[in-house]
């Protein structure tokens, strides 16, 4: 009789789901949770609820009928893939782009990077429980949005950059409304610090939660502003600058301790920083051609291949691409920021509480679309 | 001996069926009021469509809730799953039984009023830790063993920033609280009792920036995750008619009850002066829910334990000094 | 010395220079790209990981002839991204490289998935992205709707 009872009665660590369908997980992520009452044990993600074969479709299109899709990775910032793709093939290619077009390009690339923080800002105070910070940050997204679709057709997914260019030209109410938005981004500011950064319940909820070491951020690849709120001043458009951005004035805000407040205020300061790189590419912008079309009429590159980085609102993306001389590329593979960024939480949900885990993944600010891809 | 019974048993079945219209309108009222106040903090209108104002939007609601199929999942404790929400709404009715509307409509003034409102708000624990037991699912139990540690955390300042004003009026009785309170309202004595009481009434009540076992973004819908329909509406209708209780309880012991500013009626009645200030506290409590994000589980009950519970602590020995010398 | 020039320079010393190919002007998005033999990869790769480089990404790519597996390293300075290929025949496997960094964790569960290279000694070679049960392998060419299959003389040669 004494030995039935030496075995423990009941196990401590139990399962929970949290599951593809669950208010806080940004796209259709499930995290398997070990925990031991309310601290995680293991967290295992499961991913791939979201594939639906880009590359496979990459190695069946041609460069042009992928321009679609190249948004639809990482739907939040569509226009910055789409900007990345375009800069990648016109590299293998060889294909020239007028002046007046990248300064547009920088422009609308900004602007969507702006929008992606504002939506991460909106969904990630509305995670820890205040509601309202999420109408207001769509508010100003609602302007961004409409300013991209006068040019370019689109609220979302864009295929504004073409080979070449862009395939509209900006008029002056397009320069108009882009200085009226910066300003009554900035004039907003200030509200946001009130409700939110100066909030003492968000400090509690963020300092000290969720720290990413730089040894970690090295071990899984993690980039964007998850690396830099480690302290790593490591941004793609000045580690490799592309397009203009070497011509413009602008800093790369870093955080100190690695914890959810610094990627936090890291993203708010980016935010500032695309404002200032905005009106600087528009005071700078010249007249003519936007799209050198008849150079990217049939594009062939030539055998070779590509790796293309880029600063997208998460982190480096890259574009690989091999080509065999026709006009589908022979392997195109995304290397997609949230993926380190999803896999560091591995290590970094062990031992914190499953409310902290909400905390935490909407710091780190994954889409899960672009993971699945 | 036989008249008096005979008066007070129709006095407090009359009282009874006006609690139950009034605790059902009073609910469908702040349903309303909360979708404004939360649409207008967030620079949106609110519902406008179905009646002047959106007000026959609740009732619009109610009528879809209760045409709604009562799923009970398969795996669920069978007489335990339908009566939790029963047993959340009915402490909160009894509530009803004793609050001060006003000198002459207060439907049984017992001397123990008070205790009795803080013994049944209990209850409505023990019906929380049901429901979510009941339920069979990680989630519900998560919730309500969070909202059971929470509520039982913030019950003890609650009860000591109470006993600092009832030390004051050496009675437990609503009426005499108030009455007391004719010249001067005890926020303005006691100012420390009365914001632990309002910090300590929204942690009872499950509103943010305590609604951890309700969070919506972490645990689905906390202990209420497997309820749909009316049993739902019962949670959410207890919910509401709580934050009225909490609110009409601070009113009478801190905001002077039926009484004007500093004793001047200005003419209106009582009870206009009791639901004005009950519901500009409702408001307040809205207002705070729409603003914070919340709290994290061990924050809370740390503020609890080591913030609230040392304040009201010193407040009563305070209080009780004074009361002593004066 | 930059450290993309350090790393250049033990890349030589250890697999030689003919397979070291250095790119000033980075036309191909890279300084350098290397080949290792598949015996070699671990060395390699600790040398990435002790000379302060992180795994970008890796990814396969499928000829008729043979398989062969890419790794892109990079580290926190300007232009410094470095390839290193492996060769890896049709049904051979490659050595894991989730003991040097741990982001090859989930890297090379995706690589076996899409294109069936297994990995020896890998602690958790479930599915990533497609179903537990799918036996298929998409990326290959063999797989699906294919627009080209060619050998890797046809492209690199």
């Amino acid at each position: 009789m004494a030995e039935q009872f030496k075995e423990p009665v009941v196990d401590r660590v139990y399962t929970l789901n949290l599951g593809p369908q669950h208010p806080s997980t940004h796209g259709v992520l499930r995290v398997l949770l070990d925990l031991d009452g309310e601290f995680i044990v293991k967290a295992d993600p499961v991913i791939g609820y979201g594939h639906r074969g880009h590359e496979k479709m990459g190695e069946n299109r041609t460069y042009k009928q992928f321009l679609p899709n190249a948004s639809r990775m990482d739907y939040l910032s569509g226009l910055l893939y789409n900007h990345g793709f375009v800069l990648a093939v016109e590299k293998l290619a060889g294909i020239e782009v007028p002046e007046r077009a990248r300064y547009i390009r920088t422009v609308c690339a900004e602007l969507n990077r702006i929008s992606s923080h504002l939506l991460w800002f909106g969904t990630y105070v509305m995670d820890l429980g205040g509601f309202t910070p999420f109408l207001y940050a769509f508010d100003d997204r609602e302007n961004i949005l409409d300013i991209l679709d006068r040019v370019s057709g689109s609220r979302l997914t864009y295929s504004y950059c073409r080979f070449g260019g862009v395939c509209n030209d900006v008029d002056a109410q397009f320069v108009d409304m882009t200085r009226a938005f910066v300003k009554r981004l900035r004039s907003r500011f200030p509200d946001y610090d009130n409700l939110v950064t100066k909030n003492v319940i968000f400090i509690h909820r963020t300092r000290g939660v969720g720290v990413i070491t730089a040894e970690q951020a090295r071990e899984f690849g993690v980039t964007g502003p998850n690396l830099r709120a480690c302290g790593i001043p490591y941004d793609m458009r000045r580690i490799e600058p592309y397009e203009i951005y070497d011509r413009f004035d602008f800093e790369v805000p870093i955080g100190s301790n690695g914890d959810a407040l610094d990627r936090y205020h890291v993203r708010l300061q980016e935010m500032e920083q695309s404002c200032r790189i905005i009106e600087q590419a528009l005071d700078k912008m010249p007249g003519g051609p936007f799209w050198n079309e008849a150079a990217a009429f049939k594009v062939r590159p030539p055998k070779g291949e590509i790796y293309f980085g880029f600063e997208s609102a998460r982190g480096q993306t890259g574009y690989y691409l091999v080509s065999d001389g026709s006009q589908c590329p022979y392997r195109c593979h995304i290397r997609v920021p949230s993926y380190g960024n999803l896999h560091v939480l591995t290590e970094v949900l062990r031992g914190t509480m499953v409310a902290d885990a909400i905390s935490i993944l909407g710091s780190i600010d994954v889409v899960i679309p672009e993971i699945d891809r | 001996m036989g008249n008096t019974d005979g008066s007070d048993w129709l006095r407090l079945v009359v009282g009874l069926v006006i609690v139950l219209a009034f605790s059902q309108l009073n609910a469908l009222f702040l349903v309303w009021l909360e979708r404004k106040v939360a649409g207008h903090i967030q620079l949106r209108p609110g519902p406008k469509e179905v009646g002047p104002f959106g007000i026959l939007q609740t009732i619009i609601d109610g009528i879809k809730l209760v045409g709604k199929e009562l799923i009970t999942p398969a795996t669920t404790d069978r007489k335990l799953f339908p009566i939790a929400p029963v047993l959340v709404f009915m402490p909160v009715l009894v509530g009803f039984l004793v609050l001060p509307f006003s000198p002459e409509l207060i439907i049984r003034d017992m001397n123990v009023g008070l205790l009795l409102i803080f013994a049944f708000s209990t209850f409505s624990v023990l019906a929380i830790l049901t429901g979510g037991w009941a339920s069979n699912n990680k989630y519900a139990l998560l919730g309500a063993v969070r909202s059971v540690a929470q509520n039982v955390a913030y019950e003890i300042p609650l009860l000591l920033a109470v006993m600092s004003v009832v030390l004051m009026v050496n009675s437990l009785q609503f009426s005499q609280i108030v009455e007391a309170q004719s010249r001067v309202w005890f926020i303005f004595l006691q100012p420390v009792a009365g914001i632990i009481f309002l910090i300590c009434a929204t942690a009872e009540t499950n509103r943010a920036p305590f609604d951890i076992p309700e969070a919506e973004s972490e645990l689905v819908a906390g202990f209420h995750t497997e309820y749909s329909g009316m049993r739902f509406g019962l949670f959410f209708l207890a919910e509401y008619t709580n934050m009225f209780i909490v609110s009409a309880v601070a009113t009478s012991l801190f905001f002077g009850g039926w009484n004007g500013p500093f004793g001047f009626s200005l003419g209106i009645p009582g009870i206009i002066w009791f639901l004005l200030k009950t519901y500009f506290l409702i408001f307040v409590i809205m207002w705070v829910r729409w603003t914070f994000p919340r709290l994290r589980f061990d924050q809370l009950m740390n503020f609890s334990w080591k913030v609230m519970i040392p304040l009201s602590l010193a407040n009563l020995m305070v209080t009780a000094i004074v009361v002593k010398l004066v | 010395m930059a450290t993309r020039d350090v790393m250049a320079e033990k890349l030589r010393s250890v697999l030689g220079d003919n397979a070291v190919c250095v790119d000033d002007k980075y036309g191909a998005g890279v300084f350098v790209a290397a080949t290792a033999p598949a015996a070699r990869l671990l060395e390699v790769l600790g040398l990435f990981k002790e000379t302060g480089f992180y795994l970008e990404t890796m990814t396969a790519l499928d000829f008729q002839d043979t398989q062969e597996i890419v790794y892109h390293l990079n580290c926190y300075e300007p232009l410094s991204r470095m390839s290193v290929r492996v060769l890896v025949e049709h049904g051979a496997a490659a050595p894991t490289a989730s003991g040097v960094f741990t982001a090859a964790n989930w890297l090379e569960r995706e690589v076996r998935e899409f294109h069936g290279i297994q990995f020896d000694g890998h602690p958790d070679p479930r599915n990533l992205l497609l179903p537990e049960d799918a036996d298929y392998h998409p990326l290959k060419k063999d797989f699906g709707k294919v627009h080209a299959y060619r050998t890797r003389e046809e492209i690199y040669g």
